[in-house]
């Protein structure tokens, strides 16, 4: 036993800057309290708590990581044994994920549109019996989804920060098996939801093979799974350039799945319909964050000296995407499943501006990313306000004629919808402006030029949606519009003014953005 | 008998794995074939661990192996209940979600 | 009067709150948009008291100027940082120069009457309210457009004025056609804005700022590859606001929209947007030759299609609106022979918006006389029962034509002999085609006149679209005043401009001086002559074969037998076009042929070949979990290769 101990001191315990991970501590903290919650608490008093827990903890987070932002050193801190680097981009992701978390918490615990809330009670309970026809229609929501909620957040802030590929790795699944639950949670339409969560999962499942196989290539190769030291052995060495290019290549592959950038989309549209909307914002918003921050950090720093070698495929795949997202988007009747599309088509004007690989590539796309995860969490609290008798009136036709019953959300859709299609004085005009100017220096001017001409064709679906909305005639048996609750007004609010103002001032958002670049 | 040759059967066993994703309809056996490519990738870890000779890739294999585990707890979970509405374990029968 | 930018001429003074011209109409369109019901009483009165204090305080900005020495007219003021990213500034400023002076003043002087014109037109429409928060809306945008003191201002302004007219054309939402009318504009436009927006980024990317005054000084430094793209994108983006070759057919259809609007947006301001940009961005097109002669050939081309198409409508609003395509494609002609052209066409320009509109609410005041008819063959000798629109109209269509004395001539007359003083086959072929164009107008101009207040009262016998009997009445003062005032611009602004070269010299500050040819194909007083003896032939044949026909000996006879008179009418219509307008109905209707199945092919056609594919796609997407499995590995093992490929080739 002594000699146990003896050794466990002779182990150095890393040192922890705590004030600067102290947002991701708080977040990772509270979702074991919440955990506590759940176990100890009564039923009927959970929700309230959860509630007050989560949201008191995104507000002290964001505290928390403003305080440390204001004197962070520019140069960024490695911690946990150089595991985590908390630099500016990652500041920025980080508070960009805790804003777009408390929008979409706030869609989550709203029980005024949906009585009860969009989540079922108890979701061992058999779709199509008595018992699930009986908690229907009973107020009380599983509230589980909170501490599912904040895990996923954890696991995002440290996927956006991780400094080695198993930090990455273990983040991912952090981040990902709760997403998987949370997709099956939906109080109506449970069978969609439960394919959703299946789909979800053996595909995510799926896509974290190839990134873990990919890391062990890359391990091979430089003998690290630190981004530093991978980048130190691709730019001069003679080992083999066959582990290099295919390690890469199933790493990047794993990450573009999380972001659902085309061909590797095929879960999203299904994901996306599926899940309750509450959960698709989130999902979409901050997946998207998490996603495209660990696709910027892995490109900067494991692989930009070879990048005039994979450069060239990931403007295939971005075209691809591009294409994919905007075709498709056409033809589609579902409101979720749209956004879904135009979601695949947005991931690859954010994968142009990644692989610009400079400094303003990096803060266009941050800044994209912002833009981009406030319009989509708004959108979404709009689509859960159109229901009928049967929950959420999803399909386009149902949508006919809305600006005749209700003028104030289909504008405030409208606004959301122009913002996606990057139409100027919205966020996500500058965004694309950002973004492709960084494209252009960088000398992708062909890629620009197509990233152009796919956002022309997008466009087309958003407007087609407006004009459905103003210029037919609402159907007799037509879907009603909630009046929302305190917590989805503040949410779509938060959305829709965001939107706006980063599309008249967006330099203080810019500024942030371009504040300080990558360290390794 | 050289490392390389361990790295060859890790490779056939991921790919063992993945054509098995692509031909099983059971989830659960889906699952299994899922877990089996991350298992070629342990095996790929310990190898080049050997051949690099550091401890790092062995470490590495047992973090995969908890969240290995972890994930067979979610999955486990969304495929009963999938299984309990449907009495099918056949990922081919949800197909409600397409175009 | 807070920031003033240092460099150029600091705006000080009254030019400080220049600001206010575009908070003014913003601020009506916020209030009328945002208050609802609430302002449908008085919505409409502050629509246009917007516009017209706007008006006043740009008049007051422009006396200002006048006073002021030529080199310190051009004045920034700049507002604020709008984007500032490392190398990217993009700030937000105002640039009052002559050009931009001479542009708010037509925008807001046209806009307040027609506004005006509105309350009467639109009395009837329940959502009057809405129609002017748009038309307030238009005018700041264009007023955004024309005093943005960089590209990226300009293109603000340039799609907000798009989105405004597609409001503004699919207002009758219950007509199809309407509908139709502004998805296709809005997609035609969206072409010509993608070449604007690649020409901006063109300009970033190889000058690092898209500032005016900036770029200007650093555009002589480019390859001159560069220089041409950058002129044509340009050029693609005028093409497509100011329904050029070859993406002129939005603009006729566009006329679905109330005529005001049409008046405003489609043939006073918006549609001109495509001139001033390219007068606007002179210093680039001084510096290729190449970039100036397509102007100009597109410029030609237009003209022409505009004319021959003009003459085969029976709709008037569709007459004016090709009669609109035409003389802008006079005004492309003008500015793409460069320093010899680029006042020409802005002069053209402002005569052309006092005509044209006054043209357009003329119609106006016919159709809502009768019912919101708008074939010409139901018309007829109306001129005794609307004697003011009769008489304003007619001098509108004195001055399009280009009648000695009234503004068309001036502005008109002046851009061919431009034409004609271009060296070689350019000088032939350009006035060639402008002289001949001069002709045509005044055929289709003089066949629409005839047709609608002339000759035998077709409406008689006829019912309109709705059932009722026609009873043709002379409109309200609301609407009539404006026409005089416009028909009072259509007669006096052309000598007002071009006496001593007032126009010229005030625009000197940003165009340069406007060069005289030193040698022309034709003489110039042998071009004069010549576009007077074309306007009277095109004006005689209109009246051989349109305003003769058999008339009856005396007048009881013919109130006799009105159905007889009326079939004798139809009859010589019938003769008329056997005769004559076959051919040209042949011409005519291969281009419309052309027109809507080339180019509206192209743009359906593209459109329907993505809905196929993106149908046929989709199906790609079956719902069984194995085949996105397979697709995903698929889609690895192609990224995998593709990189293996990339590295060992």
């Amino acid at each position: 036993m002594s000699g146990f101990f003896s050794q466990a001191q002779q182990l150095q315990a890393p040192d922890v800057a705590y004030q600067a991970v102290l947002p991701m501590l708080l977040v990772l903290g509270a979702a074991c309290v919440s955990v506590l919650f759940e176990a100890f608490l009564p039923r009927e008093r959970r929700w309230g708590w959860q509630v007050a827990l989560t949201v008191v903890t995104l507000a002290g987070a964001a505290i928390s990581l403003i305080v440390y932002g204001n004197d962070a050193p520019k140069a960024g801190v490695k911690t946990f044994s150089d595991v985590l680097t908390i630099d500016r981009p990652t500041l920025f992701l980080w508070g960009t994920l805790l804003l777009l978390a408390f929008g979409a918490v706030l869609l989550i615990a709203d029980r005024s549109v949906e009585p009860g809330g969009a989540f079922v009670a108890q979701a061992a309970i058999r779709p199509g019996t008595l018992q699930d026809r009986v908690q229907a229609a009973k107020v009380g929501m599983q509230t589980e989804v909170f501490p599912l909620t904040l895990f996923a957040l954890g696991g995002m802030m440290v996927f956006c920060a991780a400094n080695d590929l198993l930090t990455m790795f273990v983040a991912l699944e952090v981040l990902s098996l709760p997403l998987y639950l949370m997709a099956g949670l939906a109080r109506r339409r449970r069978l969609l939801s439960q394919e959703a969560a299946v789909k979800y999962f053996l595909l995510g499942a799926f896509a974290s093979a190839f990134f873990l196989y990919g890391i062990a290539l890359l391990y091979g190769y430089a003998g690290s799974v630190k981004l530093a030291d991978i980048a130190t052995a691709a730019a001069g060495t003679n080992r083999s350039d066959t582990l290099l290019f295919a390690g890469m290549g199933l790493l990047v592959v794993g990450l573009l799945f999380k972001a659902s950038v085309g061909p590797f989309h095929t879960w999203t549209p299904d994901v996306y319909q599926g899940s309750p909307t509450p959960v698709t914002a989130f999902m979409a918003a901050c997946t998207k964050v998490a996603a495209f921050g660990g696709i910027l950090r892995v490109l900067m720093g494991a692989f930009a000296s070879t990048n005039w070698e994979w450069r060239g495929v990931l403007w295939g795949v971005a075209i691809a995407s591009m294409a994919i997202g905007a075709v498709l988007g056409l033809t589609q009747t579902d409101v979720k499943r749209m956004i879904a599309y135009s979601s695949v088509a947005h991931a690859g004007f954010l994968l142009v501006g990644s692989i610009a690989l400079t400094s303003k590539g990096v803060s266009g796309t941050l800044f994209y990313l912002l833009a981009y995860g406030l319009t989509t969490v708004a959108t979404f609290g709009i689509v859960s306000l159109v229901r009928d008798a049967d929950g959420e009136a999803s399909h386009l036709s149902q949508w006919a004629g809305l600006a005749k019953r209700s003028p104030i959300v289909a504008g405030v859709f409208t606004f959301l919808l122009l913002a996606l299609a990057g139409i100027p004085l919205t966020s996500g005009f500058v965004g694309k402006f950002v973004v492709f100017s960084a494209a252009l220096q960088s000398g992708m001017a062909p890629l620009v030029v197509v990233a152009l001409v796919f956002s022309a064709v997008a466009a087309f679906f958003y407007l087609r949606v407006i004009v459905l909305m103003y210029f037919s005639e609402p159907a007799a048996d037509g879907p009603t519009v909630t009046v929302p609750g305190a917590f989805t007004t503040m949410a779509i609010t938060i959305g829709a003014l965001a939107t706006l103002v980063l599309g008249v001032f967006p330099s203080f958002a810019l500024d942030w953005a371009g504040a300080g670049g990558f360290t390794f | 008998m050289t490392p390389s040759y361990y790295l060859l059967l890790s490779a056939v066993l991921f790919s063992l794995g993945a054509v098995g994703v692509l031909v099983r309809r059971n989830a659960v056996v889906v699952f299994m074939c899922v877990e089996l490519m991350l298992n070629a990738v342990n095996l790929s870890l310990v190898t080049f661990a050997r051949i690099n000779g550091s401890l790092d890739g062995q470490v590495m294999a047992f973090f995969v192996m908890v969240v290995a585990a972890a994930e067979v707890v979610v999955g486990l979970a969304i495929i009963m209940s999938i299984f309990r509405t449907r009495r099918s374990a056949s990922v081919d029968d949800s197909n409600l979600l397409k175009y | 009067m807070t920031n003033l930018a240092a460099d150029a001429q600091g705006a000080t003074g009254l030019a400080g709150s220049a600001w206010l011209l575009l908070a003014l109409p913003t601020l009506g369109a916020i209030v009328l948009l945002v208050g609802g019901r609430r302002t449908n009483k008085w919505g409409h009165i502050l629509g246009s008291a917007t516009v017209l204090g706007t008006f006043v305080y740009g008049l007051a900005l422009f006396f200002s100027t006048t006073g002021l020495d030529a080199y310190k007219r051009t004045q920034e003021l700049h507002l604020f940082a709008w984007i500032p990213v490392n190398a990217l500034k993009v700030d937000f400023g105002l640039r009052l120069d002559p050009l931009s002076l001479t542009f708010v003043l037509l925008i807001t002087g046209v806009g307040a009457l027609i506004h005006i014109y509105s309350v009467g037109y639109m009395s009837h429409d329940r959502d009057r309210r809405r129609f002017f928060a748009y038309l307030n809306l238009f005018v700041a945008a264009m007023l955004l457009l024309v005093l943005g003191n960089g590209f990226v201002t300009l293109y603000f302004g340039w799609e907000g004025v798009g989105l405004a007219s597609y409001l503004l054309i699919g207002w009758y939402q219950d007509r199809p056609s309407a509908a139709t009318a502004a998805k296709k504009a809005f997609l035609m436009n969206r072409v010509g804005d993608l070449g604007l927006a690649v020409a901006i980024f063109l300009m970033f990317a190889n000058l690092g700022t898209t500032q005016y005054s900036e770029v200007f000084a650093k555009i002589g430094t480019l390859p001159s590859g560069t220089i041409l793209a950058i002129t044509l994108l340009l050029l693609l983006g005028a093409c497509g606001k100011s329904g050029q070759f070859p993406l002129q057919s939005w603009l006729p259809d566009a006329m679905e929209g109330p005529t005001p609007v049409s008046a405003l947006i489609h043939a006073a301001t918006m549609v001109t947007a495509g001139v001033y940009l390219i007068a606007r961005s002179n210093p680039i097109y001084d510096l290729t030759g190449d970039g100036r002669l397509i102007v100009t050939i597109i410029g030609t081309v237009t003209l022409l299609i505009g004319c021959i198409v003009g003459c085969a409508y029976d709709d008037i609003k569709k007459v004016l609106a090709y009669s609109t395509v035409s003389q802008i494609g006079y005004m492309i002609l003008a500015v793409g022979l460069g320093p010899f052209g680029y006042a020409l066409g802005i002069m053209h320009l402002l005569t052309h918006g006092f005509f044209k509109a006054g043209l357009f609410l003329g119609a106006g005041s016919v159709m809502h006389g009768m019912n919101d008819e708008v074939d010409m063959r139901k018309f007829g000798g109306l001129w005794r029962l609307m004697p003011i629109t009769f008489v304003t109209f007619g001098l509108g269509y004195l001055a399009l034509i280009g009648f000695p004395g009234l503004s068309g001539y001036f502005s008109k007359d002046a851009i061919i002999e431009a034409a004609f003083g271009q060296e070689g086959w350019r000088g032939w072929a350009f006035g060639g085609a402008a002289l001949l164009g001069a002709g045509l107008t005044a055929f289709y101009m003089t066949r629409l006149v005839l047709m609608t207040f002339f000759g035998e009262k077709r409406w008689k016998d006829l019912k309109s679209a709705d059932g009722k009997d026609f009873h043709p009445h002379e409109s309200p003062k609301s609407m009539t005043i404006p026409m005089i005032i416009l028909a009072i611009g259509s007669v006096g602004a052309g000598a007002f401009l071009s006496v001593g070269n007032r126009l010229v010299d005030w625009l000197e500050p940003s165009l340069g001086g406007l060069k005289e040819s030193e040698h022309f194909v034709i003489p110039k007083g042998t071009v004069t002559i010549l576009t007077i003896v074309l306007m009277l032939l095109g004006v005689g044949a209109a009246w051989l074969f349109v305003g003769r026909k058999p008339v009856p000996v005396t007048r009881p006879a013919r109130v006799s037998f009105p159905v007889r008179a009326a079939r004798a009418d139809l009859y010589g219509n019938a003769l008329n076009e056997a005769l004559f307008a076959r051919p040209g109905t042949w011409l005519t209707r291969a281009l419309v042929f052309v027109d809507n199945k080339g180019v509206d092919g192209v743009v359906n056609g593209l459109a329907a070949m993505l809905g196929g594919t993106s149908g046929r796609l989709r199906r790609a997407q079956t719902g069984f979990v194995r085949s996105y499995a397979l697709s995903m590995l698929g889609g690895s093992i192609l990224v995998v290769a593709a990189l293996l490929a990339v590295r060992f080739s």
